[in-house]
């Protein structure tokens, strides 16, 4: 069984020396520049990427619209930052925590779902997370609402420096969590957990017939995306150091650009979103000087994706790799 | 509670009931006869304000010259758009339709969002009122800038329903939305009705944003607020029924005015939001639907 693609027999020790040379790169290339700002933009592309990832893992192969993907990062990000300020739990603990917090909630917001399909279970995710932003913006004396949340950064830990002071730490801390998190989204949609999303995606009444239960599967889906999702909220909440409930953090705007990482990446890749990450957060990071203009290409990409290439840079991946 | 007071809040929940009719309507009319969620339909209602803005302030010509300017400009833009950009992917488009049109518009409203950013840049550009004057009767204050607002979503919505009902196109429009193969063998223009349909949408949202430009000041972002409460109102009255809209706009209005004279700010989009996920939990075909009806 391999990682990437289809388990083809003879293809495997190439695609290994694939993911080999990807990794390397990872590892490599913020050691080889040892710059700063070029840590930062790796930072952002592999978060988004994952969260890219997350949401292809819903969208992609449970055919599962998460309109309110940000809401789970908030979950996340919130949950690690407010054990570590009102119950002083260690941050380490509180990367688990934001995950459990976010998973418990895709959970709950999957269990409500259940019934709704495509769109609607757009529309419900949407609300839920905007009633968590907003509950949070309504109660500064426990969250600080838009006064905006501090939190402290990872305390140290092996002799490593995690003060914030230097970044590379957090780049290797992150690249750990998304190989970890990657293998496990990869064994899980090529195993038989994996066909059965994509059953229920294809026709969930033909998959009910057969015996599968869709509502278990599309709780494992919500739990499982939802999880990793508040996993990386709650490093994001550490790396950032502050928080606030604000539309472009945790609102619209934020699952927007995620949705464009997982549908320019190509749905039903995985490994595209990872792409799409490095390349539309590198490109954003480039051309920083255009403004607004770059979000407009974003838009017109989006557009293009939609009406000439549905999956997304995947399309090209025959001619290129 | 005091009968002024309870009038009082009355006034002001149907105004803004009114309001939010008119720009659920719009909505809820794209996705009754197209199955498009229109999420740039808040950017639509910002071109409505700019449009508002420019024809009064920057020419100074009468306010309803910027309603009926704000309504024709949008139907441009929302054919527009139609031809060009839905029509294109309907016909590449199978059963994902719902779910890729949905994403389209959402690129539509990162495009519109910046590039109002790019030309007017961040700044507010108000009108404080259409008319002034208030007049109080019994110690109710009726404010004549909310009368107008209130009339003239009225009178809008009336004539989208009699368009709709009683002409030979808003009869092609409601063929074309309940069997398009059977209206093409009718002869009706099926492609042409799409385009029609989605700009008198994008028309009401325009006629909504130079409506509200006396709350709404025009501004890059002024179509994030508005577009939640379109959905909110769409989703309370049943996504794509009109009629239902027009009723979940009036009872969301009303419901918000009397939250925000007993809560603390802020509080009454948390129950808003709320209310709606327990509707599409329970209900999500909408509190208006026929009985045992599921989407």
């Amino acid at each position: 069984m391999s990682l990437l693609g289809s388990p083809q027999k003879g293809m495997n020790a190439f695609r290994y020396l694939k993911v080999a040379i990807v990794v390397a790169f990872l590892i490599g290339a913020p050691l080889y520049w040892r710059d700063r700002y070029i840590t930062t933009v790796f930072i952002s592309a592999l978060m988004f990427g994952i969260w890219g990832v997350m949401y292809d893992l819903q969208i992609g192969y449970a055919g599962l619209y998460n309109f309110g993907f940000a809401g789970f990062i908030c979950a996340g990000a919130y949950g690690s930052a407010l054990a570590a300020l009102h119950y002083e739990v260690s941050p380490w603990y509180g990367l688990l925590i934001g995950g459990v917090a976010s998973g418990v909630l895709g959970f709950f917001t999957g269990l409500v779902t259940l019934r709704l399909r495509g769109i609607y279970v757009g529309l419900a995710t949407w609300f839920i997370a905007e009633v968590l932003r907003l509950t949070i913006s309504n109660t500064p004396g426990y969250t600080r609402g838009m006064l905006g949340l501090a939190v402290k950064p990872l305390p140290d830990v092996l002799g490593l420096d995690f003060s914030r002071a230097v970044l590379l730490p957090y780049y290797y801390l992150l690249l750990l969590l998304v190989i970890i998190i990657f293998t496990a989204a990869s064994l899980m949609v090529h195993s038989k957990i994996g066909l059965s999303f994509k059953a229920i995606r294809e026709d969930q009444l033909a998959t009910e017939t057969l015996g599968l239960s869709a509502t278990k599967y599309k709780l494992i889906n919500f739990t499982t995306a939802c999880f990793f999702t508040g996993l990386i909220g709650a490093f994001y909440a550490h790396y950032i150091g502050i928080l606030t409930p604000d539309a472009t953090e945790f609102g619209v705007p934020r699952t927007v650009e995620i949705l464009t990482v997982a549908y320019v990446g190509g749905r039903g890749t995985l490994w595209g979103s990872i792409l799409a990450g490095f390349l539309l957060i590198g490109f954003q990071e480039y051309f920083r000087e255009l403004g607004a203009w770059r979000l407009v290409m974003f838009g017109a990409l989006l557009i293009t994706v939609m009406i000439y290439a549905p999956k997304g840079l995947s399309t090209v991946k025959k001619y290129i790799w | 509670m005091e009968f002024s007071i309870f009038v009082q809040l009355l006034v002001l929940g149907l105004v803004r009931g009114s309001m939010y009719a008119l720009m659920g309507v719009g909505l809820s009319l794209i996705f009754g006869i197209m199955g498009i969620v229109n999420f740039a339909h808040g950017e639509l209602f910002m071109m409505g304000c700019y449009l508002m803005y420019f024809v009064t302030r920057m020419v100074g010509l009468p306010f309803p010259v910027g309603i009926i300017a704000s309504g024709a400009g949008l139907l441009i833009v929302g054919i527009i758009l139609e031809k060009g950009l839905i029509s294109p992917l309907r016909r590449k488009a199978g059963r994902e339709w719902l779910m890729d049109s949905f994403v389209l518009t959402i690129g539509l409203m990162v495009i519109f969002q910046n590039l109002a950013l790019i030309t007017f840049g961040a700044i507010q550009r108000g009108i404080p009122n259409l008319v002034t004057g208030q007049m109080v009767i019994r110690e109710v204050v009726f404010i004549y800038d909310h009368l107008v607002i209130l009339s003239l979503a009225l009178l809008t919505v009336g004539l989208l329903w009699y368009f709709i009902k009683y002409t030979s196109m808003g009869k092609a429009i409601r063929a074309t939305s309940q069997h398009s193969e059977g209206a093409q063998t009718l002869g009706i223009d099926v492609s042409t009705m799409y385009a029609i349909a989605f700009g008198i949408g994008a028309a009401l949202a325009g006629i909504s944003g130079a409506l509200l430009i006396t709350l709404f000041p025009a501004n890059p972002n002024a179509g994030m607020g508005p577009v939640l409460k379109s959905f909110v109102v769409v989703i309370v009255g049943g996504l794509g029924n009109v009629k239902g809209a027009v009723a979940a706009g009036i009872m969301v209005g009303l419901l918000e005015a009397f939250a925000m004279f007993f809560l603390a700010g802020g509080w009454q989009n948390v129950i808003v939001t709320s209310i709606v996920i327990a509707v599409l939990v329970f209900k999500p075909a909408g509190l208006f639907a026929p009985a045992g009806e599921r989407p």
